[in-house]
């Protein structure tokens, strides 16, 4: 091969890389131009700091999958690895290195267990690693009651994942780096990467050959356990919290940057830098589409589209080679032709979706859903909110309330958010907005511990910061928009309940995610309601539904069925209450209420059906459209001691730091027509 | 005929295991009604899983029919919303899926794309293009006769079930006994092999995406009508970006365990009803 003179590209681009540069460089130049701060220092190092846990994953995958294998458990090792990580340093007292190191064992002997199930039993890698997928998560839900997050880490073990050598560069990023280099080196520089290869290509032929086929696969699977567990510690230290969902998801997000980085999915092909480029295409392509304010959805979908077109391109190219009667030259061409053809292609979807979004803005003027892209310094402030889910009604419909009260106070909105229960992703949206300067981030908060540390950040950087609907720590925001007091919201539930009951008789509360902070506070007002008042009350089961229909409608059923008694269900979560309405309904049992914490709209129906026969809310625009005013107010500088003069909404009282928007409101068959929302 | 169906007797072993545990623990469980909801509640994956034992065994992997059913449920909706009768809704939600079905199956099949990619791909971009789209909005206000078809629940139920047993008996003896069966199973044991039997194996792998996607939309629609809204989740499911893995990695799951049997031999309607009912 020395002997050889191999063109350049094929030195540095062994595996047509650079096309995928290309691609990459394409959404810079893109992102530069509408971004705002995109092309500085601080956000390519934000961008890095990001994709460092998912970096780790993506490097452990690639030998792996260069030998034909996949390793669909490394997100569910982060999560049990991160749990324990937490659980032995706060309930078992030890040491943060000690607990890490730990960690580290758990991971090895999470990586072990694959690696004996797949190369000693010979079981498919797909099939071993889905089961510990389960297999794992499902511990980390046990140890932590799916409830528990270990949050309250020393400032010291926090630096690891927040802090910056220099100022400038993150911490992380030195583990990162470390990863790569050893990945290179193994794969790339070592003996036993060539055998990696040879494995990939053809197993048998390599056991022929003299390779130990299983010992080499072997310890592929071991480090990915190893390296897992690695980004779990890191994870912690980045979210300042560990919770038995951690890293969920991140297998598939990791899958996809090596496959896109050109790793055969069917082996024996791939590169570590291949895989490092695929890992930046998407990070900076969400980054990118968080600082431009474009909807973060669209990541999904130009994605996919550079996934189909790389790989396509790349089989496309594949089946020229095979065919000896091409030669170089013309498989050059065709090559840079495609690869043309491919960024005009994302470049293309990108400007269009942005024009398309400048051409509704532009129709609708009234609708303020994104601000003008590249808006100049010194021009409207920017107000950036953020629910808890963008998919939950309950925030759709505080949404206009939002955007009302944007368009009165002179300022830009951007709304964006997680669009599942996600805390991590809570964290990045709010990084990004730091990264893009705006005046104000107003957040509902799914998890305390975890979203507080960027909250301050954000305030040390002169951001306003509101908390709305779920809090934050108290000295991490300014305001804290209340719509009701929990106890105002428990209290008035067991009312409601107690006097459809008649005061005495079974009950059961289905909640939302068993770890939210809001619907807990709620239960425990009602738990003393009930004590104080209702001693003929019980309270018989208490599930979750994770603010999903379906969820709750199954749930509901088991309890139907499992406490035939039981006359009353609270359901506590908006998109819940219409599953637990429909399971009573199919049920046929007319002889149980259904009241719950819901959106007017969403239980209309039922409520004419006699099937649920209270809803417990405030008004959820007016709740928007509070934050928002109040976040216009604080950059104004024009709050009041005790009051706010929120416009439509006159003057509303502040409590400490807390602004208060009313007391609950019960919607029932009589009234519950009037309202819209 | 022991050795045959060694792994659908394995499988019958370890739901009579189970089920004897719940004899003990919760009796309950057998009860008519028990046994009713949890009927209709998988018979979507139930479904879903046919068109996988198919994709399968022409040694391929969908694992977008998540996010595929996720758009047909919408879809379902909003053609109702239309002033479709349900049952018209639920056969536009089919072409829907079939369509979304017909992309993957072109990449898959004539540019070469290996499924699992081709399907990951698909399975963020539609997600995402969803979510996007409707912004997490529910379909609300469906017209009257939508849930249940118009018709009363015990009925519709009824049609769900037979429908769902029709499908699985029909496709099993279809499988075995039809050339469009045989072929599938030719492709799968090796496409060389067929291709010089007269097969065109291209044609047959895309068309077994566009059935899958098919079934997906049927299941869609059967599983919409249950209800009086549709989120814009359904199937995407718990959790956001992991719950769409989930469902369809137990979708996958289902039909590996009951569809390939390592030697292609066969498939029994009783294989892809244990490994779908989880």
């Amino acid at each position: 091969m020395r002997n050889e003179r191999r063109p350049w590209r094929e030195v540095c681009f062994p595996n047509g890389e650079w096309v995928l540069g290309l691609a990459l460089a394409v959404e810079l130049a893109i992102f530069a131009a509408i971004g705002e701060n995109f092309f500085t220092w601080a956000n390519f190092f934000e961008v890095v700091r990001l994709s460092v846990e998912l970096g780790l994953l993506a490097l452990a995958l690639t030998p792996i999958m260069i030998t034909g294998g996949i390793d669909l458990s490394v997100g569910s090792i982060m999560g049990l690895s991160a749990v324990v990580f937490g659980a032995l340093w706060r309930d078992g007292g030890l040491p943060i290195p000690a607990a890490a190191g730990a960690a580290l064992l758990l991971g090895c002997l999470a990586g072990l267990l694959n690696a004996v199930l797949i190369t000693r039993l010979n079981l498919p890698p797909l099939i071993v690693t889905l089961g510990s997928l389960s297999l794992f998560r499902g511990i980390a839900e046990g140890i932590t009651k799916g409830a528990e997050n270990y949050s309250g880490f020393p400032a010291g073990f926090l630096r690891l994942g927040q802090g910056y050598l220099g100022g400038v560069v993150p911490v992380q990023l030195s583990v990162l780096l470390v990863a790569i280099a050893a990945y290179w080196v193994l794969l790339h520089r070592s003996g036993i990467g060539r055998t990696l290869y040879v494995v990939g290509f053809s197993p048998g032929g390599a056991r022929y050959a003299g390779i130990p086929v299983q010992r080499r696969v072997a310890l592929l699977y071991f480090l990915s356990g190893v390296v897992a567990s690695v980004a779990a510690i890191i994870y912690v230290a980045h979210l300042g919290q560990a919770k038995s969902d951690a890293g969920t998801g991140y297998e598939l997000a990791a899958i996809t940057a090596v496959v896109l980085g050109g790793t055969s999915v069917f082996g024996g092909r791939g590169t570590v830098w291949g895989t490092v480029l695929g890992l930046f295409a998407i990070s900076v392509l969400q980054n990118g589409l968080r600082l431009a304010a474009l909807p973060s959805e669209m990541t999904g979908v130009v994605t996919g589209v550079v996934l189909v077109m790389t790989i396509g391109l790349g089989r496309l190219r594949g089946r020229g080679q095979r065919n000896e009667a091409i030669i170089d030259e013309a498989d050059a061409m065709k090559n840079s032709q495609l690869a043309i053809l491919c960024c005009t292609v994302v470049g293309g979807a990108l400007i269009v979706a942005g024009t398309n979004i400048w051409l509704v803005r532009s129709l609708r003027p009234a609708d303020g859903v994104l601000t003008k892209p590249a808006a100049k310094p010194g021009k409207r402030p920017v107000v950036a909110m953020m629910p808890k889910s963008k998919g939950d009604p309950y925030f759709i419909s505080c949404r206009a309330g939002a955007e009302e009260a944007a368009r009165e106070a002179g300022v830009d909105l951007i709304w964006d958010g997680p669009t599942g229960l996600d805390a991590a992703k809570q964290n990045e949206v709010v990084e990004g907005w730091i990264t893009r300067g705006v005046d104000a981030i107003a957040v509902s908060v799914e998890n305390s511990a975890g979203i507080s540390t960027v909250l301050r950040k954000a305030r040390a950087r002169g951001i306003k910061v509101v908390t709305w609907d779920a809090d934050s720590a108290e000295d991490a925001r300014d305001y804290f928009i209340n719509q009701a007091t929990p106890e105002g919201i428990g209290f008035t539930l067991v009312d409601e309940g107690a006097r459809l009951l008649g005061g005495k008789g079974e009950f059961a509360i289905i909640t939302g995610p068993l770890s939210a902070a809001n619907q807990n506070a709620w239960m425990e007002f009602m738990r003393k309601r009930v004590a104080e008042k209702y001693p003929g009350m019980k309270l018989v089961a208490m599930r979750p539904s994770d603010d999903d229909r379906d969820k709750a409608f199954a749930e509901t059923q088991t309890i139907l069925k499992v406490h035939p008694k039981a006359r009353l269900i609270v359901t506590i979560s908006a998109p819940a209450v219409p599953g637990s309405a429909e399971a009573v309904q199919q049920a046929g049992r007319k002889d149980v209420f259904v009241i719950g914490l819901s959106l007017p709209n969403l239980c209309k129906r039922y409520v004419h059906d006699d099937v649920v026969q209270a809803v417990v809310l405030w008004n959820t625009k007016d709740l928007g459209y509070l934050t928002v005013t109040a976040a216009a107010l604080l950059v104004e500088g024009r709050t009041g001691k005790d009051s706010l003069q929120a416009g439509r909404l006159g003057t509303v009282e502040v409590r400490g730091t807390q602004v208060i928007l009313g007391k609950p409101f019960i919607f029932n068959k009589a009234n519950i027509d009037q309202y819209d929302f | 005929m022991l050795e045959r169906h060694r792994r659908e007797i394995s499988l019958v072993v370890a739901i009579l295991a189970i089920g004897a545990v719940l004899a003990v623990v919760a009796p309950g469980f057998f009860a008519f009604a028990n046994q009713r909801d949890l009927m209709l509640a998988n018979m979507p994956v139930l479904i879903v899983a046919l068109g996988m034992v198919l994709v399968i065994l022409t040694g391929q992997i969908d694992i977008s029919v998540g996010s595929q059913f996720a758009i047909c449920s919408v879809a379902t909706g909003v053609f109702a919303r239309m002033g479709l009768p349900t049952p018209l809704a639920g056969a536009a939600a089919c072409l829907v899926g079939a369509l979304m079905g017909s992309v993957n199956g072109a990449l898959v099949a004539w540019v070469r794309i290996p499924s699992i990619v081709v399907t990951l791909a698909t399975m963020v971009a539609l997600r995402d293009g969803l979510r996007w789209v409707t912004q997490g909005a529910w379909v609300q206000d469906l017209p009257p006769g939508f849930q249940w078809f118009g018709q009363s629940q015990a009925s519709s139920e009824l049609i769900t079930a037979g429908c769902a047993a029709a499908l699985a008996v029909g496709m099993n003896w279809g499988l075995r006994n039809l050339a469009a069966g045989r072929v599938v199973y030719a492709t799968g044991s090796s496409p060389n092999a067929a291709r010089l039997a007269g097969i065109n194996p291209r044609l047959v792998v895309f068309a077994v995406f566009v059935v899958t996607g098919a079934l997906t939309g049927f299941a869609a629609a059967f599983n919409a009508v249950r209800f009086l809204q549709i989120p814009s989740n359904l199937g995407i499911g718990r959790g956001g970006d992991s719950g769409g893995s989930r469902h369809d990695c137990r979708n996958a799951a289902g039909g590996t365990a009951a569809g390939r049997d390592r030697s292609g031999a066969d498939v029994s309607g009783v294989q892809r009803v244990l490994g779908a009912g989880d």
